[in-house]
């Protein structure tokens, strides 16, 4: 057993490409292993930004491929079937002879046994892989026809101690790398992963990101423990940290207090998006001027730390300056200024989209009996932010900046928290508005975007949805789901339509209050399969409702989910089944016609009167429920009517000979059935007993 | 052995380099690469890399290297001489080498030593920056160079220039000049730079230009003539692009993009138009690069 050690080094690779490559050419590796039936004791890769390595101990020397005798075409086969049978085992007609068996005389031809040199394969098979990879994104230098992530610069491959030999376009294979990854001029000769490791080690550069990880994450921790701050490391920026450090050096910096003053979430984004940094805490969870850097590199002589903290005192200097300036700028007086920022072509300015959230949000307001006059204001400023420097330099921060504005305005707590969430939410999981005026002005924005959009036709395709308008509606959706509210969405639509005809848009799309609802009940559907909702329950509840009782719908498909797979939701099903499979044939193969009229006056027996009179206390039940219906309780009433039911069935024969009588009891089945569909259409849910 | 700690204070204190001899040291050193020395283009660009000798001098076969100091506007990037960052007018410097060379890295941390920055004391990373210029129809792979966190050059090898494939690739390094001196210099205002070593300041040299560009952008530029011209440069280069003369014609698509970047400040250009204006100066733009490929065959 042996070991195989391929490492690449290259111009720094960015973090993603780093790992995807790591992980094709691992599993890659791992394949033709397999395939050769080679078996290996560990394996593993590991990156820096210059440096891919592929790492498998143990891994055999070479396989004996064993003797075997292996059956070709009957003798009597057309010749193509030989020719096949001598071209996939690479023989000539010599080889092989002729053998009779119970089956027929056939071909044979005898396999010798064969030694396969894992070195041998290598070689063949290092350049084969090397040139499957396929990266996110790839360059070409030089004159050179190699693509990588970046400029490849040389190939170390060794196996059982000895180099590799093999070409890679441009690029000879060898038994050395550059250990100066600046200069690229001081080679080194390597027999094994372990020297190679220890050298790297004792000069502090970390080959196995895994222990960069692990040592960053330690030291970060062990540091702001002395600095008493507390710290949220974002694994998405650690794991990229990891990516763009060997030799990882943690700073403690500290940038001016006064910045303190600016809003939180612009350091951060300065801080971790921008700059790369670990952000700080105080006990009581305020954040700190201390931030954290990881340096690639040791600080001999301060001027690192000196640097990193100047440039985040440019940065949040320049921030301040803008927001000094735009935070007192009067919201009211500014909403003229909207007119000069176009909103999108067809749909007219800023000015003119606030204009109609008015509007729409006063509709929205008498449905929700909250203050119209503070809807109308809150859709005037929502969108001043636009045109601050603050949104500019920030664009991720919209509607964020413009709550701040309002609440260092003197605003109410309310409307500043309403401006601040009303892109929310953004996603499955992103936060959702809970707070009456955060809802309604959230729910405004998204239908005048969502009715504009498709008014002007520029709808998403499958692949593409530039302007996030599945966002949107799944915002909408999720709006309504969570917190339980109900809205007319079908009237809202049609009010929006006619808002932006009086502002004398007019759609090219002429069917935009039938298209957009279906596109939320996509997304609703869509929404219900992400919260495990069987199938043809979603598809029983889109049947039953329409996107006006989305909550109801929601909430009834979720109770039902909840409850099928157990007795309560077998009864159920059964019940109906065995009324609606009798209802179904009957209705099938004569032409009966069914009134809806079900006469007590010729029943025959109790089992009849009793199945109507539980009816009877079902209708009663859904009349009497308002809107806190609990759904579990109707779910269990209706399961309770199984014995009931049952009865009916077993003791009663629906096909009666009187006509009259037949007829009445299917009238029966058929108010039995539509007094279930109060809860939704059972047709087509499945039992799974 | 107090001779020593005299000496190590000595080398740990930096050396304040002058704005100007920040570029005189760099055009020394590219020089001695054998770069050939040219001057700044005699028009408004947005970038180093639209000076012809990077642009159209990186399609081709011929090798090529160049190095050159070149004044760069950004109309919206005008902050009236107020903000201690912000410049509508800067300088760059810009390094062009066709094909790339391998040791194009060792040749640029180099170079960073020539001005004051010396890499082993300092943080220098390279931070993925895949580069893209819509109105030349370029495209490039490469990073922006951090220093102690600090962007301080952009080093891209170009993959596509005005829509034709680069090949051989050449690699471009642009340098923040304002910026690496704000480093060197240890200042927090670009207009406290020393410019030379007689004590005249950038502030000097720049901040009248700046409040007066930066009205003239915001507030005063004609903005109807300007469609004019702007309709007129195109007129122009596709008309001298028939004619198959590629340098005039590109000329053309400098002025225009230089027209369209004052349209954008002056926020009369909607999201819609923007597209349109783009395509538009990307399609002179790739015109001229064709005809001036096709005559060095």
């Amino acid at each position: 057993m042996a070991e195989f050690f391929l490492e690449l080094f290259s111009e720094e690779i960015p973090p993603k490409l780093q790992k995807n490559a790591r992980d094709f050419l691992l599993e890659n590796f791992k394949q033709i292993f397999k395939e050769k039936n080679l078996k290996f004791k560990s394996s593993n890769s590991y990156s820096t930004p210059n440096r891919l390595i592929i790492l498998f101990e143990g891994l055999d020397k070479e396989i004996k491929e064993k003797s075997e005798e292996i059956r070709g075409p009957n003798i009597n086969a057309p010749e193509k079937a030989l020719e096949g049978f001598l071209r996939s085992n690479q023989i000539t007609k010599n080889e092989i002879y002729k053998k009779n068996t119970e089956k027929g005389e056939f071909y044979f031809f005898k396999k010798q046994e064969k030694t396969v040199n894992t070195f041998d394969l290598l070689e063949k098979n290092v350049p084969l892989i090397l040139d499957k990879i396929s990266w996110k994104k790839s360059m070409k230098w030089n004159d050179f026809e190699m693509e990588w992530g970046r400029p490849l610069k040389s190939i170390l491959s060794i196996f059982d101690n000895k180099k590799l030999s093999f070409k890679f376009y441009h690029l000879e294979s060898s038994n050395f790398t550059f250990v100066d990854k600046e200069f690229e001029d001081k080679k080194k000769i390597f027999k094994n992963f372990s020297s190679y490791n220890d050298y790297f080690n004792k000069r502090g550069i970390i080959i196995n990101q895994n222990y960069r990880k692990k040592l960053i994450e330690k030291q970060l921790q062990k540091i702001s423990e002395r600095k008493n701050v507390n710290l949220e490391i974002n694994v998405k920026l650690l794991n990229e940290v990891v990516d763009l450090v060997d030799q990882p050096h943690i700073l403690s910096c500290k940038f001016d207090q006064k910045f303190l003053e600016i809003p939180e979430e612009i350091l951060i984004i300065t801080m971790q998006h921008h700059q790369k940094y670990f952000h700080t805490f105080d006990q009581k969870g305020n954040i700190t001027n201390e931030f954290f850097v990881v340096a690639n590199i040791k600080d001999n002589k301060g001027f690192i730390k000196i640097g990193n903290e100047r440039v985040v005192d440019a940065r949040l200097s320049d921030a301040s300056f803008f927001w000094e300036k735009n935070k007192s700028q009067n919201l009211i007086k500014q909403i003229s200024k909207l007119k000069s920022i176009n909103y999108f072509e067809g749909l007219g300015s800023y000015f003119d989209k606030v204009q109609r959230m008015r509007k729409l949000g006063a509709l929205i307001s008498d449905e929700m009996l909250i203050s119209k006059e503070k809807i109308e204001l809150l859709t005037s400023i929502c969108k001043i932010d636009l045109i601050s420097d603050i949104v500019n330099e920030f664009p991720e921060l919209q509607g964020v900046i413009g709550g701040y504005f309002a609440s260092s305005q003197g605003f109410d707590k309310d409307i500043s928290l309403a401006i601040s969430e009303h892109y929310l939410p953004t996603g499955l999981e992103s936060k959702v508005p809970k707070k009456p005026f955060s809802i309604a002005l959230a729910l405004t924005d998204k239908i005048d975007t969502l009715v504009g959009f498709f008014g002007v036709n520029q709808k998403p395709t499958s692949s593409k949805d530039p302007y996030a308008l599945r966002r949107s509606a799944l915002g909408i959706i999720r709006l309504l789901l969570e917190n339980k509210k109900e809205f007319k969405i079908t009237d809202l639509i049609k009010y929006s339509i006619t808002l932006y005809r009086d502002q004398g848009f007019n759609f090219p799309n002429e069917k935009v209050q039938e298209e957009l609802s279906t596109f939320l009940i996509e997304r609703l559907k869509f929404y219900m399969k992400q919260k495990d909702i069987r199938y043809d329950i979603v598809e029983a509840s889109i049947d039953s409702f329409s996107i006006d009782q989305a909550s109801q719908m929601y909430s009834k498909a979720l109770a039902l989910n909840r409850v099928i797979i157990k007795d309560i939701g077998n009864d159920i099903i059964l019940s109906y089944k065995r009324a609606s499979n009798i209802l179904e044939n009957e209705l099938k193969n004569k032409d009966l016609d069914l009134s809806n009229t079900t006469d007590p006056g010729i029943f025959k027996n109790e089992y009849e009167k009793n199945l109507y009179k539980k009816i009877h206390e079902l209708r009663k039940y859904f009349t009497s429920i308002n809107k806190d219906e609990d759904y579990y309780v109707t779910l269990g009433n209706l399961a309770n009517a199984k014995p009931t039911i049952s009865d009916f069935f077993d003791n009663v024969i629906v096909n009666d000979e009187d006509h009259a009588i037949k007829k009445n009891r299917l009238e029966l089945l058929q108010m039995l059935c539509k007094t279930f569909d109060n809860y939704i259409n059972f047709a087509s849910i499945e039992s799974i007993k | 052995m107090p001779k020593k700690i005299k000496k190590i204070k000595k080398k740990t204190k930096p050396k304040f380099q002058s704005f100007q001899d920040t570029i005189l040291n760099l055009q020394k050193y590219w020089s001695k690469q054998g770069c050939v020395i040219v001057q700044p283009y005699d028009m408004e660009v947005g970038a180093g890399t639209f000076h012809p000798a990077t642009t159209l001098r990186s399609l081709g076969t011929k090798p090529w290297k160049v190095a050159y100091v070149q004044p760069s506007r950004r109309p919206t990037d005008g902050r009236y001489g107020d903000n201690p960052n912000r410049l509508q007018h800067y300088y760059q410097f810009q390094v062009l080498i066709k094909p790339s060379p391998k040791e194009i890295k060792k040749l640029y941390l180099n170079s960073l030593s020539v001005i004051g920055i010396n890499h082993n004391d300092h943080d220098i990373r390279f931070v993925e920056d895949d580069w893209e210029s819509p109105t030349l129809g370029a495209a490039g792979l490469g990073w922006e160079v951090w220093c102690d966190g600090m962007e301080i050059t952009q080093f891209t090898y170009f993959q596509q220039m005005a829509g034709m494939q680069c090949k051989p690739v050449s690699v471009e390094l642009t340098y923040g000049l304002e910026r690496i001196c704000m480093f060197t210099q240890q200042k927090k205002n670009v207009f406290d730079l020393l410019w030379n070593n007689q004590g005249i300041e950038y502030r000097e040299v720049f901040h009248q230009a700046e409040k007066e560009f930066s009205a003239y952008n915001f507030e005063y530029a004609n903005t109807e003539n300007l469609f004019k011209i702007f309709d007129m440069l195109e007129m122009e280069a596709k008309s001298l692009i028939e004619k198959k003369i590629s340098l005039p014609a590109y000329d053309q698509c400098l002025k225009a993009s230089h027209v369209f970047n004052i349209l954008d400040a002056r926020g009369v250009i909607s999201v819609a138009q923007r597209a349109e204006y783009i395509g538009r100066i990307r399609d002179i733009t790739k015109g001229a690069a064709e005809i001036w490929v096709n005559s060095q065959k």
